[in-house]
């Protein structure tokens, strides 16, 4: 297998992103308003005492800042060119070509994401004019990005798992649209999930969804001691391997389906 | 030299939900587990040289995009056998890919928010062609097809009769050894069909390449193919050449007259009045058994002629005709 057309895709994908200008700046202005609006409700918040103990007025500004810059690449879903694809029937001219096409569609999805990663530095500096972020040591910093890493390819192959939906049921939005909350919620993207209190917090912990925002978080602000990284990238490492496994069956399955069936 | 594509016995069903009319039966629908089967395909063999350009015709839904998707592989066969270019297109699918060229009138391989000529590129990444080949290949295909000026123009603000031109060069620069085109001239004003007609005609004569070409629009059969296939509720009817069913069900030709003055019933005897349009009168005969210049001898000296012409059958007609009446080795005339 050749690496040259899967390059070349991510590159597309990249300069096609590129030619939407106005969604890029106002992702851009769409983020600076969100980092004014949660500095604002975590401060007042914080001044009513509800925080935890462990998660200072400072750490949960950066928590909050740097997960909505994480979000910037993750909220990319490349996945979406499946369903697209489904439901204007060019999902055979892909099958007709000598590619592997979940490779396909994971480099375009890399490249999407690429446009989307040269954002988050000047949301970055946007942000520090309204907010101040604490920087983490370069150890810290090294694992926090190791474990972005994987969470990003679990995000990817979640996605994958939810537009492959559309193989079966041709529409997947409401599907999509539910998980999308939950995993907003239930990720630790919007609150910690150490805010959950007992037994919710121990399921919350257990879902794939922390595996994605909650723990290269944690790690950035410190709540993810040192001595805890192996054991937490080891359950990142463990959701991957399941989604990708589930990933790869669907679209077997799938594309069984429309050898068999016609699509 | 050894066909290029083989196929025998092919067959396809596809079973689907049985289906009842109305709110309840759409419930009924939803939870029985009664399946119909339809055979899409049935029991077609047929053989191509290489090097041939052959016109796969068929009324809609008779079988034909079903035949094509299984020869490129991304439909497995219910039974039966195909062989393309010494492979088993739907187990070696990446394989087959390399050797195969695709164009839907109706679907574009293009990137629709790129310039067409990044799709160009990013084919040649796929197919890795050879850099060098691959700008021969885009250079004479930009000028047969006239893509210049729409080259750096994104996909989407395309005209169709343009993107058609650039879905055929898509297909064609990786040099595939066989090429199917289903339905590429659909919706084509006149100088765009042409333009495709002369570039097909181009690839299948310089280059070699197999075509199967499915279309409705015969005039695009008449002008390139010398071998027809007709199919039929997934059945073949006849695997032939033009000339051969012209011949056989061309034993009838319409004779034209105006006449000076109109004329309520201006028989001829002989020939069969089809239409009389304000004296402009057509006939119809059977040329085994009335000779035109008799006819028309005839016609001259009841009538008073402005003008006279004679017409043979198109193909059109008479694959119109086999539609309805079935294809039978000598035709029963009428």
């Amino acid at each position: 297998m050749t690496l040259e057309p899967y390059l070349e895709f991510a590159k597309k994908a990249f300069a096609r992103e590129a030619t939407y200008r106005l969604e890029v700046f106002t992702e851009i202005g769409s983020l600076i308003v969100r980092v004014y609006l949660l500095r604002s409700v975590w401060t007042a918040l914080y001044s009513q005492n509800i925080a935890p103990m462990n998660l200072p007025l400072h750490s949960m500004i950066t928590y909050a800042t740097v997960a909505l810059l994480m979000s910037l690449i993750l909220e990319v879903d490349g996945t979406r060119l499946i369903r697209e694809k489904i439901r204007e029937g060019t999902i055979a001219t892909d099958l007709m070509k000598p590619i592997s096409v979940p490779a396909y569609f994971f480099s375009d999805g890399f490249g999407q994401t690429g446009l989307h990663a040269l954002l988050v530095i000047p949301s970055i500096l946007f942000a520090l004019l309204l907010v101040h972020i604490d920087v983490p040591s370069a150890p810290v910093f090294a694992a926090f990005l190791l474990s972005f890493a994987i969470g990003y390819l679990l995000n990817f192959f979640v996605n994958f798992v939810m537009n492959s939906i559309a193989f079966w049921t041709l529409e997947t939005f409401a599907i999509q649209l539910i998980v999308r909350w939950v995993s907003d919620l239930l990720s630790g993207q919007i609150i910690p999930l150490t805010f959950f209190p007992g037994i919710f917090g121990r399921i919350v912990f257990a879902l794939p969804f922390a595996a994605i925002y909650s723990t290269p978080l944690l790690i950035y602000v410190g709540v993810i001691q040192p001595h805890d990284y192996a054991r937490y990238f080891l359950v990142q490492v463990l959701w991957l391997a399941l989604f990708s496994a589930l990933s790869l069956a669907m679209w077997r399955a799938a594309a069984r389906r429309v050898v068999i069936q016609g699509g | 030299m050894p066909p290029i594509i083989r196929t025998h016995d092919l067959r396809k069903t596809f079973r689907s939900p049985k289906r009842r009319p109305g709110v309840a039966g759409a419930l009924r629908t939803l939870f029985s587990r009664e399946y119909e089967d339809k055979v899409a395909v049935r029991d077609v063999t047929m053989e191509l040289e290489p090097g041939e350009l052959v016109g796969y015709i068929g009324p809609n839904g008779a079988g034909k995009s079903t035949t094509i998707k299984m020869l490129t592989g991304i439909l497995v066969p219910t039974s039966g056998t195909i062989e393309v270019a010494g492979l088993v297109p739907s187990d070696r699918r990446n394989e087959n890919a390399r050797n195969i060229g695709v164009v839907f009138g109706q679907r574009s391989q293009l990137y629709w928010d790129l310039p067409l000529v990044e799709s160009f590129e990013l084919l040649r990444a796929i197919y890795s062609v050879p850099k060098d080949r691959y700008r021969a290949n885009l250079q004479g295909f930009i000028e047969m097809l006239e893509m210049e000026p729409f080259l750096r123009t994104p996909v989407r603000q395309l005209s169709l009769g343009q993107r058609m031109r650039g879905d055929f060069a898509a297909a064609m620069l990786h040099n595939p050894r066989i090429v199917y085109l289903d339905e590429p001239t659909i919706g084509l004003d006149v100088v765009a069909k042409e333009a495709i007609r002369e570039f097909v005609r181009h690839i299948n004569q310089e280059r070699g390449t197999t075509i199967i070409l499915t279309t409705h629009d015969l005039a695009d059969v008449e002008r390139l193919c010398r071998r027809i296939i007709l199919i039929d509720k997934g059945t073949i009817i006849y695997d032939g050449t033009v000339e051969h069913i012209k011949e056989q069900y061309g034993t009838h030709r319409t004779l034209v007259l105006t006449l000076t003055e109109p004329h309520p019933n201006p028989i001829l005897e002989g020939a069969e009045i089809e239409s009389n349009d304000r004296g402009l009168v057509r006939y119809r005969f059977d040329r085994r058994r009335a000779r035109p210049d008799q006819l028309i001898r005839e016609a001259t000296q009841r009538y008073e002629l402005r003008d006279v012409s004679i017409e043979e059958p198109d193909l059109e007609s008479i694959i119109r005709r086999i539609y309805v009446e079935g294809y039978t080795q000598e035709p029963v005339n009428s």
